[in-house]
């Protein structure tokens, strides 16, 4: 949508109205409080972000080095594998909403005519 | 004079490769345009392009504990292809109607068969829906909708289960619309 | 410490990554309103909301670590708290009509506005697939533009911009056949 559109939303009375009736709302009595009981119950606090402990040793750095390569670059070609996969995904669904998108629009305009003839089709 | 004689070998150029790619394509695919000069003017464009290979691929990215995702693997079971385009516009007509009559072209009988004409002269919208059947079996579907701000072709390849797809509806987020006649869902609510 | 007061310290997160529980409660009680909210709207039930965003704030709690600044925390809730509704919705049956006792009371303030168009816009809201009904959330009751809905519910923009589209266009519907009907 261009700027321009979105501003003429704005002004819509429904949108205000949407607004206005969707007011956030407070939650019962004691909700943070019953929170804070179940935080109670936990067994330990927030985790904290962890550092990874340095990697020590002089033993098989050579061997130990290539095989963090090689676990590397597969992992590389395994997150791009996975964001290729995602994205097809994405790409898939989004094609099928805009087909439902236009299968609707047709039952909305046949459906919106009284009894309009349709073409009759051979069947496929 | 370099621009004139440029131009004036495109078109035909164009028609040619056209007719070639048209000849090559396996039934149901239609040759679809990358529209870029239309996309340039859009406010939204959706160009979408899977082939038999990203379909696989997406395939397997699809939950089948997810409904929605449930729905898409089920539907695309046995198609070769999806192909979208679609362009929003800021004013009403923006996009040149030939552009979109040379896709119409492309859906002919023997091998096309219109299977729904829906025009609204009210909200200047047409929908056709073609289907391409080989040996009376659908190889494709073809859904072409051109709304006052809104144009949208939608191509899928491939043996299209024509009640899988009614399924859709009320699938991808679009709310189901009670149809008179169609015996109205229990969960249709407001009416 | 008044409750805007409170909110307004910049480092409260600090202090409940720090550990200290009495700035974790602090930040419950400055972003409950808006999670309880989501929630409400989306499940259509007190009790089931309630419910809902106390699991989120304990999620949070376990997950506090990943949390970065403000904002993100922000983000966050939203995003767990819809994410979270969504899935409970899918779940369970679709259009299933809450019990009256469960529903949202109105507010116990003076209504500024039409409280019965209100409550027949959150009930028309309620018929919005759960996906669609996030969108139009995020949209007028958090105020966020379409990119930052798309961000928080991992959707295309367009497909926020299809909801936002669709949704109005079946609430101003469904609308004007109530006002048809009351007249």
């Amino acid at each position: 949508m261009s700027d321009d559109r979105h501003d003429d939303m704005e002004i819509d009375p429904l949108e205000r109205q949407l607004r206005a009736a969707l007011k956030p709302r407070d939650p019962p009595e004691g909700f943070a409080a019953g929170v804070m009981a179940r935080i109670a119950a936990e067994p330990a606090g927030p985790r904290r972000a962890r550092h990874s402990p340095a990697v020590a040793g002089w033993v098989g750095f050579g061997l130990a080095a290539s095989v963090v390569l090689s676990v590397l670059l597969a992992h590389q070609w395994q997150v791009r594998r996975i964001e290729q996969g995602r994205e097809a995904r994405r790409q898939l669904l989004e094609a099928l909403r805009v087909t439902d998108e236009k299968l609707d629009l047709t039952y909305r305009v046949v459906n919106a005519q009284p009894r309009a003839a349709l073409p009759q089709h051979s069947g496929a | 004079m370099k621009t004139f004689s440029r131009r004036w070998l495109i078109a035909p150029l164009a028609a040619l490769l056209t007719s070639v790619a048209l000849a090559a394509a396996p039934p149901g695919l239609l040759v679809l345009p990358e529209f870029d000069a239309l996309a340039k003017k859009a406010t939204e464009s959706v160009n979408i392009s899977l082939d038999p290979a990203l379909l696989g691929l997406a395939a397997g990215f699809l939950d089948s504990s997810d409904p929605q995702d449930a729905s898409a693997k089920q539907l695309i079971t046995g198609l070769k292809g999806i192909y979208v385009r679609s362009y929003t516009f800021d004013a009403d007509f923006a996009y040149p109607a030939a552009q979109v009559d040379a896709v119409r072209a492309q859906l002919a009988p023997p091998a096309w068969q219109r299977l729904v004409q829906a025009n609204s002269s009210k909200d200047h919208t047409h929908v056709d829906i073609y289907v391409c059947a080989d040996h009376g079996v659908a190889q494709g579907l073809a859904i072409i909708a051109s709304e006052p701000r809104e144009f949208t072709i939608v191509n899928i390849v491939g043996a299209i289960d024509l009640a899988k797809l009614h399924q859709l509806e009320g699938k991808f987020g679009i709310p189901k619309i009670s149809v008179p006649d169609s015996g109205g869902g229990k969960d249709d609510k407001g009416k | 410490m008044s409750g805007d007061e409170e909110c307004t310290r910049g480092d409260l997160l600090t202090r409940a990554l720090g550990g200290e529980r009495a700035a974790f409660a602090a930040l419950v009680r400055c972003h409950q309103r808006a999670v309880y909210s989501l929630a409400l709207r989306m499940l259509s039930d007190r009790h089931a909301a309630e419910d809902l965003a106390q699991d989120v704030f304990l999620q949070l709690y376990r997950n506090l670590a990943t949390v970065s600044s403000e904002s993100h925390l922000t983000f966050w809730l939203r995003k767990v708290t819809l994410h979270r509704a969504i899935d409970r919705l899918r779940r369970e049956p679709r259009y299933e009509v809450a019990a009256l006792a469960d529903a949202e009371l109105p507010a116990s303030e003076a209504p500024a506005g039409d409280p019965i168009l209100d409550r027949r816009l959150r009930q028309l809201l309620d018929e919005l697939p759960p996906a669609a009904r996030a969108v139009v959330l995020l949209r007028y009751q958090e105020d966020l533009d379409p990119a930052d809905i798309a961000r928080t519910l991992r959707m295309p923009v367009n497909t926020v911009k299809s909801h936002l589209k669709r949704s109005l266009a079946q609430l101003r519907e469904r609308i004007t056949s109530t006002a048809w009907a009351l007249t």
